[in-house]
């Protein structure tokens, strides 16, 4: 289980009012609001096509919503005069197929935004990029280029590469679909540290034993819309909607 | 019994080894049938090659042939192998074509002697030497000043294009279209001739680079764009979820890996401008081919030519290989 949020004052850190989303005239996301607090691990699941990613992505807004406000430590970043590339150092974000740059080792693909973002000083930032690599446990492949490393190993890079940035809040869009089984295990038992050691964390996966043991809140995303939430137990257990009883009788 | 190289120690051991060794070889694979036939084809050559000059009837012409083509066949075999060490195949087929220069040379009829003394004519180049230095130092530095200055506006343009605004795009096609379709000349004559007449002076240097640039910076500009969109999208996003601003994502992301799509193409086009800066010559400029004309017509003889076809070659040849050192290393992250 993550670290228990103190639920007598639970500090605010992502807040969204009706999110909504149009791919021209495809209507992606349809009236999105809730609240994620300091330290939370958000489970989102649902079909797919229902809008999970373009959730995600419009929360550090590689997406622009099309309306609605969402506010990240209580500034509105959908609002244009704020500078969103500063915004998204503090927002860590985790591919499905890592998008790791193919051109520069494991360890500079870790220190490359510290370096060039934050103007971290080369020898401090491969000095924390070794320690991360580590945490990850890919000390080893330090020096590859990542056409040398396995799946698991890219993805754990990519893990290390967002968390060079010091971020308060980590994405991840289905991190473990594209790995092959055997390396699950090893890219899940990262996140689930990282969810123990009090990260804020939204995740899009399908790895039902991940999300029972690690998120302290399910959303089920259904056709644009949130149509349940809970914590684990309550959503898997004893679902109200019945759609997601249907998508859970299918993954279950 | 398997064949360790270790292992050779008496004669006796390595015959034994040698027939393991080639022991699958079909028997004209073998060098126990390449060495003698080799000897053969060489012995029949010295007994029976022709005299010196054009053939006599058809025998002669036809033991020519014999002759050229016995070697050429013991070459393929041992071309053809893929066991045979590459120094040994790199001989044959140097020997070979030496053999077909050296038969041409003999069997041609070709007067040698009026050729050397119109083509190769040593004697001719006395005092031209500072003719050619002018020359190249005039190419080189009309190379180098709009390659770079190219290279800029080639690049600026690609990224433009890249960004698909579609304002900016027409512009953009207009000007590329443009110049990619006017032939040099004509633009390097507009801009020294008619430009005066709108008040701006470019002296005949100037008027060279500034058509050479406008003609490449747009080729150039297709390259780069090229090159930009073989990037994904995702490294694109990956870049600025980090927090990277566009400028940022195209000089630390972008633009190192699409070197190794642009470099091919970019090193045909700069080397295509070196050769192009010889249009200058309509303008006057003194730059290696107007100095080489000058110095054929001095001479009345077309050495000098061909002696700047030799500095061309000793400028492009090194720039070549330079650039396909950096394609190799462009590709050093590429898959193991
Ligand atoms: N850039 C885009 N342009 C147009 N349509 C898109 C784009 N991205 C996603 N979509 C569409 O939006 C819908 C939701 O996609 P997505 O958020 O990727 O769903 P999920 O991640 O839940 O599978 C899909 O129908 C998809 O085709
Ligand atoms: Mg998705």
């Amino acid at each position: 289980m993550a670290q228990e949020v103190n639920s007598a004052s639970p500090i605010e850190m992502i807040r969204i009012v009706d999110l909504e989303k149009y791919f021209a005239k495809l209507h992606v996301l349809k009236g999105i609001t809730t609240t994620i607090h300091k330290g939370q691990v958000v489970s989102v699941i649902g079909p797919s096509g229902g809008g999970k990613s373009t959730f995600l992505r419009c929360m550090n807004r590689l997406e622009e919503p099309s309306s609605g406000s969402i506010f990240i430590e209580n500034v509105d970043i959908t609002d244009h005069r704020i500078d969103i590339n500063k915004i998204r150092t503090d927002i860590g974000m985790v591919f499905q197929d890592y998008n790791l740059f193919p051109h520069l080792t494991a360890i500079q693909n870790v220190m490359l935004a510290p370096v060039h973002v934050r103007r971290v000083k080369p020898k401090e930032a491969e000095e924390h990029g070794m320690e991360l690599l580590k945490r990850v446990g890919v000390t080893d492949k330090a020096k590859e280029y990542p056409f040398n490393l396995s799946g698991g190993q890219q993805q754990r890079v990519a893990i290390a590469r967002s968390l060079a940035m010091r971020p308060k809040i980590m994405f991840f869009d289905e991190p473990t679909s594209a790995l092959d089984p055997e390396m699950i295990r090893e890219v899940l038992d990262v996140m689930q540290t990282l969810a123990e050691s009090g990260m804020t964390m939204v995740v899009v996966s399908h790895e039902l034993g991940f999300i029972r043991e690690a998120s302290n809140r399910v959303m089920i995303l259904v056709d644009g819309k949130i149509i349940e939430e809970g914590t684990p137990d309550e959503v898997f257990n004893t679902p109200q909607n019945q759609r997601t009883k249907d998508f859970l009788s299918k993954i279950l | 019994m398997k064949y360790q190289r270790d292992s050779l120690q008496s004669r006796k051991d390595f015959i034994e080894q040698w027939k393991v060794r080639y022991h699958h070889l079909p028997w004209y694979r073998r060098y126990e049938f390449i060495l003698p036939a080799f000897i053969a084809v060489l012995l029949f050559t010295i007994l029976a090659l022709p005299s010196y000059g054009k053939p006599e009837g058809a025998v002669d012409t036809l033991l020519i042939g014999i002759i050229f083509f016995a070697f050429f066949a013991v070459a393929i075999l041992i071309l053809m192998d893929r066991e045979k060490p590459v120094l040994l195949k790199r001989i044959s087929s140097i020997t070979v074509i030496g053999l077909f220069f050296w038969f041409f040379y003999r069997y041609s009829g070709a007067q040698w002697d009026r050729f050397r003394y119109q083509f190769f004519n040593i004697s001719m180049l006395e005092g031209v030497g500072e003719l050619y230095l002018i020359g190249l130092w005039v190419t080189l530095r009309l190379s180098v000043v709009s390659a770079l200055i190219a290279m800029v506006i080639g690049l600026v343009l690609g990224i433009l294009r890249s960004l698909k605004n579609p304002v900016l795009e027409i512009f953009l096609m207009i000007y590329i279209d443009f110049f990619r379709a006017m032939p040099l000349i004509v633009n390097m004559v507009i801009v020294f001739y008619a430009l005066p007449f709108l008040g701006i002076n470019l002296n005949a240097f100037w008027s060279a680079a500034l058509a050479l640039i406008l003609m490449n910076s747009a080729y150039q500009a297709e390259i780069f764009r090229a090159g930009i969109e073989s990037i994904p999208r995702r490294q694109v996003q990956a870049a600025r979820a980090l927090g990277m601003r566009p400028m940022q994502v195209m000089r630390l992301v972008v633009l190192p890996q699409a070197v190794r799509v642009i470099l091919p193409p970019l090193s045909n086009n700069l080397v295509s401008l070196v050769k192009d800066t010889a249009v200058a010559y309509v303008i006057t400029l003194p730059e290696l081919l107007t100095q080489a004309r000058h110095a054929v017509i001095w001479k009345r003889n077309p050495t000098p030519m061909i002696v700047s076809t030799f500095i061309y070659l000793a400028t492009l040849l090194p720039f070549i290989h330079f650039i396909r050192l950096q394609e190799r290393r462009s590709k050093r992250w590429l898959r193991k």
